[in-house]
């Protein structure tokens, strides 16, 4: 990494700003926050300051909520430190990162010393078991401060560490001030919860942030407004309403919630329906599934409101028409349980504007009626191409022009061209529009001199897109069919007022079959129901459509569609590119960006979609570099949504910092804040003077102890307990998730978990075999802190034909308790009232024995490490696939490596482990091809 | 089951046997026919009756508040109440005797502070043998009632093992396991690669030109299907297939 060498220093830093420089400085004096903007370079500040205690050894360094990116971002940049510095004691970084590290690996590493970069979750259970000794570390380094809070994780841990060690440095960092403005004086609560004093925060308008970047060499920034095609307008508009009424509806049905924020407005940004889901969160579980339904429509549209500026127009009409599809109702359900916004007129522009982006066309239903093939021109292709692509490629010949001017480059820049977009997918699509943009279709090429954009059009790409979509659709069509045919039926053999209700909006494909020939095609008419129906959808007319886009010779020379780009032989034709003739397309990716941007040096960089924190990268890198020139083209539609988005998450960036400036000027200033830490003081203060001179004392006697399953280490009662003066023995555990005392045993169910496992039948066989194991089994259900304590609501059992149908919770809990009349509930309000009740039930009993409660429920022979440790997310998938039951289940796991090997095996090996009957229930499942039918 | 079974001949006799009068004066009279929830006198006037209406039920001398079945009885308990009388619910669990295999204390959560109540109750639960069920509201009592009595012959089948549902049901649930995948987005998957094994086989570049797949999804689809079940070294993989 080029860089200005602080020669002062005895390690070799490369941090050549001003303020880089100091933070450092402030960072290694004292223990403290920093709350620094986006695009400064955090990972960079991280990496030196790692390395400066690299650098002087004989240490043992954790840093905690690094994600896999920034590992190994770190680790690369500390060894090239290491390197350059030339520091002997060196060790880089070390990644204890999954399961796999066997106990005995991790103790010998934590006393070999060194920097670690450890899950949080491996980390508390190691410092639990006393495999690493709290006093033995000598600082920790918390990344992404934001997401502690005080029952996380990592507070946990600092709590840990801060009780036993009160020397070692703690240092927090993060670079996304947004998340900490919630509530009263996020600031200080963020720092009790770090075990921090002193708060450094670094906005972008910081006077020495500005001073560095904002000096002689500044890069040349172009601002380009690309209008949207009319179009691509009437969606955004279009979306926008439905965002409105769905607002509106939402706001009506919860009418006792603080609502000030819903506003269209705030419904652009990316975290609104995370606003929404926290607002309504504490009624979660009891919100109508309309509201809930709104709520997931809230996403939907602003995934397709940013569809609709990424996408080109083909595949977002393509992604339109899944949308519709999904959102088609499940058998028998009236109107009320479809998706509000469907119903509106909006939505029927946002279907029909998107199809006239790819075709248009007049038909009349009696031409399909007769079957009548001599429809040629009914559909024609319009192909509506995205107005940025004119524009890069426009942006591509000015840089030309000039380089071919000026070819004799005066500074350390290459001549590459960076091309940064949103995501991959933009990537590829403009990757193939730069390669056939000069390509015509040839009957086009002859008759259309005359157009204005002379030298580019995406012609070929989108004629392309269009056949790959229409072919599609075709098998689409299949899909849905075959998906939903039960739908179908069930729907069509109603006869009473329901059926009529749902004919209009049968799924997307299935129109064509409803309707009959009876409806006029291209007449946006829509029916009595309200669902969108838009013209085109008959397959002659498609067939039609299809042929009139037969490949041209021109277009059938090209290389095939780029799409996934396997670098399968990758080896084979391995070359060094020219720097300066080359064009990078890459997607924004964080703080990763600046490597590009150290290793290809481009002088020209073409920002497809804006992003706030690359600019920022950009002048952090040229004011780094005294001899790099760059220039920044930066586009954004104008009026759109993308504009609106970027300008508001700068404002809001802003607002953040300005709220902690204020909060850190009037903060009090806690004196001690180690005081509340000593366990054995805050014990004595609260000894219970009841117990007076006859019981135990229990201040003598050893604290209570709870043996706890590792995998409960995700929820944030364990820390809970360990605050209660709890003894937490972090275990694998085969029964149970808590144990208490030696007879009782504890399986704790959130209110989504424990629905979930009365859905797929996991909780009857805890119950099972926790009863086999225990003379007190008990079943924890714990709600929410801030969340309503109440069930969901029930359904009426007094309405008509009392069938048995078990669907609500209620019924579920009865059933559970009538077949185990043993197992006891435990309903808490809380995590916080949990630990009260475990400390409840735990006195004057006797202390549970961990290792017996690991040994519980294993099978002769098999060790604890082998059975339990399952990755949760496979596992779940497994569970859901037909004819699995726990009891095969815990067979194929043991068996069979991942669901992909599963999904590859032969039927009869399958049978071999679990039966026949299952295993082609099993592959039937996997191989089920949906275009067949 | 058949611990039920026996549990019914000590306590509540001749329940189970309708149409046959019996005379002989007993603590649980047997007239009351089997499909009925008796309830104490105690209750009379209690709001919950109200809103038990899809089962009958009638008074009878009983030491419980309410017989949900042969061997399954409740108490009532309002939070309120326990609040002012808190030794009321001991002396009631005494009077049980020890009968009954299930013993319900439908709680009334009608007061805020809860946290104090519910605590004394989850310890009594543990000490007495009582199973704690809160409700709400006196609609969620009464469905309470009503759902033990419905289900006293009932098989758990509904809560052992996976309700099964249509293909299309089964794959949007198998593909929306993985976080933050919705069900458009499993259509979009499978409508794209026919099936859920050419789905499961695709690579990550390939998954993520299907619409409305981002990098996250794809990424977590990817590891979810390619991931092993257990974790643990290949060493030992080896050793267990062996076996």
């Amino acid at each position: 990494m080029p860089a200005d060498k602080n020669d002062g220093a005895p390690v070799k830093l490369s941090l050549p700003l001003e303020f880089q420089q100091e933070i450092f400085h402030e960072l290694r004096d004292q223990d403290e926050l920093l709350i620094i903007a986006r695009g400064l370079g955090l990972l960079r500040l991280v990496t030196n300051l790692l390395h400066s205690y690299d650098a002087a050894g004989n240490n043992l360094i954790l840093l905690i909520g690094a994600d896999d990116r920034e590992n190994g971002w770190i680790g690369e940049a500390l060894a090239e430190h290491a390197a350059i510095s030339m520091a002997p004691k060196c060790r880089g970084l070390s990644l204890v990162n999954t399961d796999l590290m066997s106990v005995g690996t991790r103790e010998k590493m934590y006393s070999q010393g060194g920097i670690f970069s450890i899950t949080s979750r491996i980390l508390i259970v190691d410092l639990l078991s006393g495999l690493l000794d709290p006093a033995s570390i000598t600082g920790i380094v918390v990344l992404h401060a934001e997401n502690v809070v005080a029952t996380s994780l990592e507070a946990f841990i600092v709590r840990i560490y801060r009780q036993k060690n009160k020397v070692g440095f703690l240092k927090a960092l993060s670079d996304r001030p947004e998340p900490f403005t919630r509530g009263f004086s996020p600031l200080t609560t963020m720092m009790r919860n770090l075990f921090l004093q002193t708060p450094s925060l670094y906005p972008r308008f910081h006077v020495n942030v500005a001073k560095s970047l904002e000096g002689k060499k500044k890069a040349e920034v172009i601002e380009l407004e690309v209008p949207m095609t009319d179009g691509m307008r009437a969606i955004q508009n279009a979306v926008l309403e439905c965002v409105e009424v769905s607002i509106g509806e939402l706001k009506k049905a919860n009418s006792g919630l603080e609502m000030d924020d819903w506003t269209l407005d705030s419904a652009l940004h990316k975290s609104f329906d995370q606003i929404v889901r926290r607002q309504l969160d504490p009624v979660w579980h009891r919100t109508s599934f309309r509201t809930k339904q709104i709520v997931r429509d809230l996403t939907l549209l602003r995934t397709i409101l940013h569809a609709l500026l990424t996408y080109d127009a083909v595949s977002f009409n393509r992604y339109l028409d899944t949308v519709l599809a999904a959102s088609a109702p499940p058998p028998g359900s009236t109107r009320s349980s479809q998706s509000p916004w469907l119903f509106l007129d909006a939505a029927h522009v946002i279907f029909d504007t998107a199809k006239r982006r790819v075709y248009t066309g007049k038909f009349k239903d009696s031409e399909i009626g007769t079957g009548s093939k001599t429809v040629p021109d009914s559909l024609h292709p319009v192909l509506e191409e995205l107005p940025k692509w004119a524009l890069l490629a426009e942006i591509l010949e000015e840089i030309e022009r000039e380089v071919y001017f000026n070819p004799i480059p005066n500074d350390d820049s290459n001549g590459t061209i960076l091309i940064m977009c949103g995501d991959q997918g933009t990537c590829s699509q403009l990757r193939e529009y730069l390669q056939l943009m000069h390509i015509r279709p040839e009957e086009k090429a002859k008759n259309e001199d005359d157009e204005d954009n002379e030298g580019y059009s995406a012609d070929v790409l989108m004629r392309r897109r269009l056949r790959n979509y229409l072919n599609w659709k075709r098998d689409f069509a299949k899909v849905s069919a075959s998906l939903f045919t039960e739908n179908q039926k069930s729907i069509n053999g109603q006869t009473n007022p329901k059926a009529a209700q749902n004919r209009g909006k049968a799924p997307a494909n299935k129109r064509r079959r409803v309707r009959g020939g009876g409806a006029a095609g291209s007449v946006t008419t829509r029916p009595a129901g309200g669902s969108v129906v838009v013209a085109g959808d008959r397959e002659t007319h498609i067939a039609n459509l299809l042929a009139e886009l037969e490949p041209t010779e021109v277009e059938n020379m090209q290389k095939g569609e780029i799409g996934a780009d396997p670098l399968d032989d990758m080896d084979s034709y391995y070359e060094l590119y020219d720097m300066n003739s080359l064009l990078i397309i890459h997607p924004y990716d964080g703080d990763m960006d600046e490597h590009i941007l150290e290793e290809v040096k481009p002088r020209y960089v073409i920002m497809y979609e804006p992003d706030a924190a690359f600019i920022r990268r950009i002048e952090v890198y040229r004011s780094s570099h005294n001899d790099r020139n760059i220039r920044v083209y930066f586009m954004y539609y104008g009026g759109s949504i993308e504009e609106q988005r970027y300008l508001s998450a700068v404002r809001r960036e802003k607002d953040a910092f300005t709220k902690f400036i204020r909060e850190r000027g009037s903060m009090a200033l806690t004196i001690d804040s180690t005081a509340n830490l000593d366990p054995q003081e805050h014990f004595l203060r609260t000894i219970n003077t009841r117990i007076a001179g006859g019981g135990r004392l229990a201040a003598t006697a050893a604290p209570p102890r709870v043996v706890v399953d590792v995998r409960e280490f995700r929820s944030s009662l364990p820390s809970l307990l360990h605050g209660r003066n709890m003894v937490v023995v972090p275990c694998m555990l085969t029964v149970g998730d808590y144990v208490l005392t030696p007879t009782i045993c504890i399986e704790r169910k959130s209110i989504k978990d424990l629905i979930g496992s009365f859905a797929n039948g996991r909780l009857y066989n805890q119950a099972e075999t926790m009863l086999q194991h225990y003379k007190n089994p008990m079943l924890l259900i714990e709600f929410e802190q801030n969340k309503s304590f109440t069930l969901e609501p029930f359904a009426d059992l007094s309405a008509p034909s009392s069938n048995v149908h078990a669907s609500d919770v209620q019924s579920k809990l009865v059933l559970l308790t009538l077949a185990f009349p043993r197992l006891r509930i435990i309903w808490s309000s809380s995590p916080y009232q949990t630990a009260e009740i475990f400390e409840a039930l735990k006195a004057n009993q006797e202390e549970p024995d961990p290792l017996r409660a690991v040994q519980i429920g294993l099978q002769a022979g098999e060790s604890p490490e082998q059975t339990r440790t399952f990755n949760q997310t496979a596992c779940d998938m497994l569970r859901t696939v037909p004819g699995i039951t726990d009891k095969n289940m815990s067979r194929l796991t043991l068996e069979v490596e991942s669901v992909q090997a599963l999904a590859n095996m032969e039927e009869e090996s399958i049978a071999e482990l679990v039966g026949k009957e299952v295993a082609r229930r099993v592959t039937r499942f996997f191989e089920k091809n949906v275009y067949d039918e | 089951s058949a611990s039920t079974k026996q549990q019914t001949s000590t306590s509540v006799p001749a329940a189970t046997t309708p149409g046959v009068q019996q005379p002989k004066p007993q603590a649980l009279p047997s007239r009351f026919s089997a499909s009925s929830i008796i309830v104490s006198p105690r209750q009379k006037g209690n709001p919950i009756l109200n809103n038990v209406k899809s089962v009958a039920w009638e008074y009878g001398d009983i030491p419980a508040d309410y017989v949900l079945g042969a061997t399954t009885c409740a108490l009532f308990l309002s939070l309120k109440y326990h609040r002012l009388h808190p030794s009321y619910i001991y002396s009631r669990i005494r009077d049980l005797q020890g009968k009954y295999d299930l013993r319900i204390i439908l709680t009334m959560v009608d007061i805020d502070n809860h946290e104090e109540s519910i605590k004394e109750l989850s310890k009594t639960s543990l000490v007495n043998n009582v199973t704690i069920i809160l409700c709400w509201s006196s609609q969620e009592a009464g469905r309470y009632l009503e759902l033990f009595k419905t289900y006293e012959h009932a098989s758990p089948s509904s809560i052992r093992a996976h309700q099964s549902t249509s293909y299309a049901d089964k794959m949007v649930e198998f593909i929306t396991v993985p976080r933050s995948i919705n069900k458009t987005d499993a259509l979009g998957l499978v409508s794209n690669f026919g099936s859920i094994r050419t789905a499961i086989n695709a690579r990550p570049e390939e998954v993520a030109l299907v619409a409305g797949w981002g990098e996250k999804k794809v990424h977590r689809w990817c590891n979810s299907v390619r991931e092993p079940f257990r974790v643990k070294k290949t060493a030992k993989r080896g050793v267990l297939t062996r076996e």
